[in-house]
């Protein structure tokens, strides 16, 4: 009893609540008991240890010497704000970083882009007016995770793995010695014959010689990236399509794939793959599903600014849907914010709830509605339209596919009730379901408004409120609100939307959004702003060359492709076999599934891959359910035989790898990058090398990081696109191509001269700018425009005026696509595996397998009676390890439990558990929550690492020992379950793929 | 200093409980060298008087301003000049999240500058309360004394540390580095003797509330929007100085009982 109480003293809630400076009170009787005892001589006596000012700012603002501010972007999380990093020029070292206030990222309202850089400082000095108009943030993240760049862990040379793949032994490798191992391959590791890049890389074999539709062998290279840091464009047009490889997948799968999927349904836009965002700074009523600004969302400030901003000073009112109560939520703004706790994995549920109460009360904007085409839009002064008039075929023949005159689908006009071309129609007839003469022909044609009427009708709302866990009222009352704003509602979801049914409770989420018309609104719903050009702009096109390869065959992760269009279904067919099932699911709208890479290579089906390069793709920590499938990755023979890595850090996934290549981290790197969505203005931010990359050399001195690696690498493979004249300039001129700079220096080039060009830095705001070391490269590159490159830099790329992002109302960068109630392309395919056919509408499914099973009568209430979900957390990402910082501020991760729910398993506050799914188990301390749905097992995402210092690694023989501290915290991921009627895959949504890792069906265990 | 060298040989010789004589932090005589001579960051600009307004309506818990403090001020491990509470309020389904950030309120009338025995903390003429940690003696009684706890012992110098309102970067001129940083617009720094300050009309225009207001320290850190449910979370919880008498108190209970003490 009595080490309980000393226990208390210092490991209690209460007194961290009282403190928080962590170490409580015996700390301080530990040093007062020795008064004598030295610490260290602080700097100054009254400063202490605090950073020597980047400058003065009295009657106007002087820069201190010793320190360079530069700009960059932050990819602490994916929103990649504009920064500004202050440097040490005596030690070379970043010291810290806040805001640009050029960038609407971290600005609100940002400054005019041709103010000066002098006057950028001086309106936030401490006597500025202006100072709280312009200030210019980072997040908690954005302030700390600089310090990754000093991590005593990181690859700083290339390394080549002594013993087999997974045992994290390692040797420094020459880069030149790399490179000739991973082109020419041979027994490089004594297991046997390893298959190099060169011997891949042809573009007349095919990779399955059964099958040659599926392309050429060079499709047997796999390129895995993560969120795109601005340096995507690069590595995919110089590289993988200079390889000539289908297969480039992104992070999307295990990200936000759902969510991406169904909005692009939404707006029947498969090429682009679009995603709207809420116009926080004008919405009235946000209906956010799982994400939440503030708590996580992209862009993460602007959004948790503006809902700050939104709530205080204007009408906003945010209703976060979401298991967990968010930090969207606060006391202070009262009735400003509502939480609506969910059954995690009912949002579906809730979402068609709502869609049936908006229907059937008749709540929604028929006018907008009624709208059939671009003509109606404009002729009503709207700002989009739907297809919700359009008339869907019922008949066996054309099942499925709108009625169409031509290629212009036919409405029925509310007029006098006649078929014309939408064209030709102001308003047309929302509800349909009719038998036309069309020709000799009757035709039965339901319209999309009177198919998505159905769906939503088709289950009662008591189904709804049992399968959301939101009662029915709170369905009605929020439908209700949810109308009466006009067009300033707006809707939100992300990755609370990442399980089995993830795909649909978007694209129902989205129709919400049409139900009230706030498509390309003020306060409603936004495509984002646009960019200036950069990649293929005034000067250049850098993603174009000689060469370059036109991509052929099927991807392995058998998206782009309809399994009706394959072989194997062809030839079932022809032998007048059931086609269906197909041996595994196809994705035929859906643009990357990163997650069954290796599952299908290790099938060979569609075939199998030679070669795995990843760059900063960590998908082993990030994909729910790895711990099966990193079996097919540590044997050679098994999924993939050559597996390199390019990462700064030996992770979960890196440390599988036959080679390691160092890249740049964060402020080292380069880059130009426009946010994903939330933003109504051109917005390009761009990044270059703020302090010299720490990592070992090329030999033309040229720090080894992804892009000089493929460039030497490119060379070496003698791939189109590299070295001499491989840089085309509009003007017919050639420019080589050897170094990074020699791309992105040229990008920032066709930035400064987009539309009317940018005017002339000058010489003070080089300086200022930090600068100097760039003018040489500068003037050699950009020639006559060297000054207007240098001004985009400057100022950390370039951002149209805030002005420019409305008009009347409206958004100026609009959405131009029609928005689709009924989509075709959904509505006429078919489960490659059940062959039912796809509700072309939003509609209620629950958690299913692949097979249709559902996840509830596999994995009962009885056996698993609570479901398991991660939330994004505000302060930690996915890759902190290694920011002692970042570690400081939030060291650990708990199994979140509402103390209802523990009170009925008898579990404690602080107790460890162990929790438990069909196919994992984790083990973690229990922190009890009230804001946390009953029967939910809430676990914020990031720590749980199993690498990036975690872990045990040895090089050249040298063992550095694993830091508990990075162990630290609970790895939802280690849950996640497969889908056992696929052959090898992790659980996923069922139509689009994405990886299943909410709503896990779980239990709890006293240990 | 052999002052200092003096100063701290007495302590540790001699048994001698100081008390916590003066009430008012301008009564203290100026021992301080820096602060007789009129060294600027010792004294501040006595025109001003610099306050922090802390708009909760726009506090989203994002650790923004801890972190920017950690980096700028460089405090150790596990220590905080400025950190934001988080927590939730009420039970199931009827659960609020509250938001407060924390720092030295910066007081008029603080309790910790009479505590200090060798006035190594005061408050400077622009209202900023710093510790002159060359004179520090790492007694701990300032930090004791301090009914907000934010004061701490400084694990790499050994001596008090607290937020010095970034005086390193007021005094050049520049805003503190959290108010700088803060992402929701709720933290705002300036002179409430400038009429026209946003500090000032913020303060004109809101209501405000201080912490703990019957400690009569006269708090210069001002809430907008301060839920009556927030601050009685916040002063419900006991002061480490609490806890400490009280675990003291029953340690001291049980030994006078003989029974055995546990390591």
């Amino acid at each position: 009893m009595k080490s309980n109480r000393r226990n208390f003293l210092i490991g209690t809630s209460a007194v961290a609540a009282a403190s928080l400076t962590g170490c409580g009170y015996n700390k301080t009787l530990k040093i007062a008991s020795t008064i004598n005892s030295k610490g260290a001589v602080a700097k100054d006596s009254i400063y202490g240890d605090s950073l020597e000012t980047e400058g003065k700012m009295f009657n106007s603002y002087e820069k201190d010497e010793d320190f360079s501010i530069r700009g960059s972007v932050c990819n602490g999380c994916t929103s990649n704000c504009g920064v500004r990093v202050k440097i040490d020029n005596r030690t070379e070292k970043v010291v810290k970083v806040t805001g640009n206030p050029y960038n609407p990222l971290s600005t609100d309202p940002w400054l005019p882009y041709e103010t000066s850089l002098q006057k950028s400082f001086e309106l936030l000095g401490k006597d500025s007016a202006d100072n709280i108009k312009y200030r210019s943030t980072a997040c908690a993240r954005g302030n700390i995770v600089f310090d990754k760049i000093n991590d005593p862990l990181r690859v700083l040379k290339p390394l080549k793995r002594v013993g087999k793949r997974g045992e994290n032994k390692w040797e420094e490798i020459d880069i030149e010695q790399l490179l000739e191992e991973i082109v020419k391959g041979g027994n490089l590791f004594e297991e046997g014959d390893v298959e190099g890049l060169a011997s891949i890389r042809n573009l007349e074999d095919p990779v399955n010689p059964n099958n040659p539709e599926m392309g050429p062998k060079a499709n047997g290279l796999c390129v895995l990236g993560t969120g795109d840091d601005g340096r995507k464009a690069y590595m995919v047009h110089r590289f993988v399509k200079s390889f000539g490889t289908k297969n480039y997948m992104g992070h999307t799968s295990i990200c936000g794939l759902s969510m991406r999927a169904g909005e692009a349904v939404y707006l029947n836009n498969f090429k682009k793959y679009p995603h709207l965002k809420p116009d926080f700074e004008h919405c009235e009523y946000l209906l956010t599903f799982g994400t939440a600004p503030a708590q996580a969302g992209n862009p993460f400030k602007r959004q948790a600014k503006l809902l700050a901003e939104a709530r205080t000073e204007r009408k906003l009112k945010c209703v976060t849907v979401s298991p967990m109560l968010t930090n969207a939520d606060s006391i202070a703004v009262g009735d400003k914010s509502e939480w609506i706790p969910i059954k995690p994995g009912g949002d579906l549920a809730f979402a068609m709830g709502l869609l049936r109460v908006i229907i059937e009360e008749n709540l929604f904007n028929k006018s907008y509605l009624a709208l059939p085409s671009k003509e109606a839009q404009k002729a009503a002064k709207d700002a989009s339209f739907s297809n919700a008039s359009h008339l869907v075929i019922q008949d066996k023949v054309n099942n499925g596919k709108f009625l169409l005159q031509g290629k212009e689908p036919l409405v029925v006009d509310s007029k006098d009730g006649t078929l014309k071309l939408a064209s030709k129609v102001n308003q047309a007839e929302l509800f349909v379901d009719k038998t036309f003469k069309i020709g000799k022909t009757d035709v039965h044609v339901k319209s999309s408004m009177s198919i998505l009427k159905e769906a939503s009708l088709s289950e009662t709302l008591d189904t709804y409120a049992q399968d959301s866990g939101i009662s029915k009222e709170k369905i009605i009352a929020t439908a209700r609100e949810f109308v009466s704003h006009g067009r300033k509602s707006s809707i939100d979801c992300h990755g609370g939307t990442m399980h089995t049914t993830g795909f649909y409770t978007t694209y129902a989420i989205m129709m919400l959004g049409a139900m009230v018309g706030n498509l390309n609104y003020q306060g409603g719903m936004s495509a984002g702003g646009g960019r200036f050009k950069d990649f293929k702009g005034k000067r250049y096109n850098l993603l174009g060359y000689g060469g370059k390869v036109k991509v052929k065959g099927y991807r392995v992760d058998k998206t782009r492709t309809a399994y009706e269009k394959t072989t194997e279904f062809k030839t079932k067919k022809a032998r007048g076999e059931n086609p269906y099932p197909a041996k595994d699911t196809w994705y035929p709208f859906v643009n990357a599934i990163e997650s069954d890479v290796l599952t299908n290579s290790s099938q060979a089906y569609p075939y199998k891959i030679k070669a795995l390069l990843s760059w900063n793709a960590n998908f082993i920590y990030g994909q729910s359910g790895t711990q099966h499938i990193e079996k097919v990755l540590k044997d050679p023979k098994d999924a993939v035989g050559l597996f390199i890595a390019i990462d700064p850090f030996i992770n979960e996934t890196s440390k599988y790898a036959d080679y390691i290549i160092p890249d740049s981290v964060i402020y080292e790197t380069w880059g130009v990058i426009a946010p994903w969505a939330g933003y109504q203005t051109k917005t390009n931010t761009i990044r270059f090398p703020t302090i010299a990359p720490k990592q070992a050399k090329f030999k033309n001195n040229e720090p080894i990081c992804m892009d000089s690696f493929v460039i030497e690498l490119g060379k070496r493979l003698n791939l189109p696109g590299f070295g001499k004249n491989a840089i085309k300039g509009n003007d017919g001129k050639k420019y080589a191509f050897d170094k990074p700079s020699d791309f992105y220096i040229r990008a920032f080039e066709n930035i400064a001269l987009d539309g009317k060009p940018v005017p002339d830095i000058d010489d003070k705001e080089i300086t200022l700018a930090g600068l100097e070391p760039y003018v040489s490269t500068l003037k050699e590159i950009c020639g006559k425009n060297w000054k207007k490159t240098a001004y985009v830099m400057a100022r950390g790329g370039r951002f149209e005026a805030k002005e420019d992002g409305y008009k009347n109302g409206k958004l100026a960068h609009p959405y131009k696509g029609m928005v689709s109630i009924y989509n075709q392309i959904l509505g006429t395919r078919r489960h490659a595996i059940t062959a039912e056919k796809f509700s072309g509408v939003p509609k209620y499914y629950p958690s299913r397998f692949n097979d249709g099973k559902l996840l509830r009568d596999v994995y009962t209430i009885k056996e698993y009676p609570f479901d398991a979900f991660s939330y994004k957390s505000n302060v930690l990402n996915q890759s902190c390890a290694s920011s002692p910082g970042i570690l400081d501020i939030r060291y650990t991760t708990y199994i979140d439990l509402n103390p209802q729910t523990a009170s009925e398993i008898n579990v404690k506050d602080g107790e460890i558990v162990n929790v438990i799914s069909a196919d994992g188990k984790i083990k973690g301390m229990v922190r009890f929550r009230n804001g946390l749905y009953p029967g939910s097992i809430g676990i914020e995402h990031g720590l749980g690492r199993d690498g990036e210092g975690a872990v045990d690694v040895t090089i050249n023989g040298k063992v550095t020992k694993g830091l508990v501290a990075r162990k630290s915290g609970v790895n939802i991921n280690k849950l996640g379950l497969l889908d056992k009627s696929r052959r090898l895959a992790t659980l996923s949504d069922f139509v689009v793929g994405s990886n299943a890792r909410q709503a896990i069906p779980v239990r709890v265990e006293k240990i | 200093m052999p002052e200092n060298n003096s100063r701290r040989n007495f302590f540790k010789t001699s048994a001698i409980a100081v008390t916590a004589g003066a009430t008012s932090a301008n009564a203290d005589s100026l021992k301080n060298p820096g602060r007789e001579a009129g060294t600027f960051r010792y004294v501040g600009d006595k025109t001003k008087h610099y306050v922090m307004v802390v708009d909760l309506r726009k506090c989203v818990g994002c650790q923004a301003c801890s972190a920017a403090c950690k980096v700028e001020n460089s405090a150790p491990k596990h220590q905080y000049r400025t950190f934001v509470s988080e927590f939730e309020i009420g039970s199931f389904p009827d659960v609020k999240k509250g938001f407060l950030p924390q720092l030295c309120n910066h007081c008029e009338s603080p309790l910790c500058i009479p505590a200090c025995p060798v006035d190594a903390t005061f408050k400077r003429d622009d209202g900023i309360v710093v510790v002159d940690n060359t004179m520090c003696i790492s007694c701990g009684y300032c930090v004791d004394a301090c009914p907000y706890d934010r004061r701490f012992m400084n694990s790499d110098t050994k001596v008090a540390d607290k937020c010095t309102l970034c005086a390193h970067r007021v005094d050049e001129g520049l805003l503190p580095a959290c108010v700088e940083t803060c992402v929701g617009g709720a933290r705002v720094f300036g002179d409430i003797n400038d009429k026209n300050s946003h500090v000032s009309k913020l303060l004109a225009s809101l209501p405000q509330n201080v912490l703990k207001p019957y400690v009569g320290t006269n708090p210069q850190t001002f809430y907008i929007s301060l839920d009556n449910r927030v601050e009685k979370i916040y002063d419900e919880t006991p002061s480490i100085n609490e806890v400490l008498r009280n675990e003291l108190k029953s340690i001291n209970q049980d030994q006078s009982k003989g029974v055995n003490n546990e390591k």
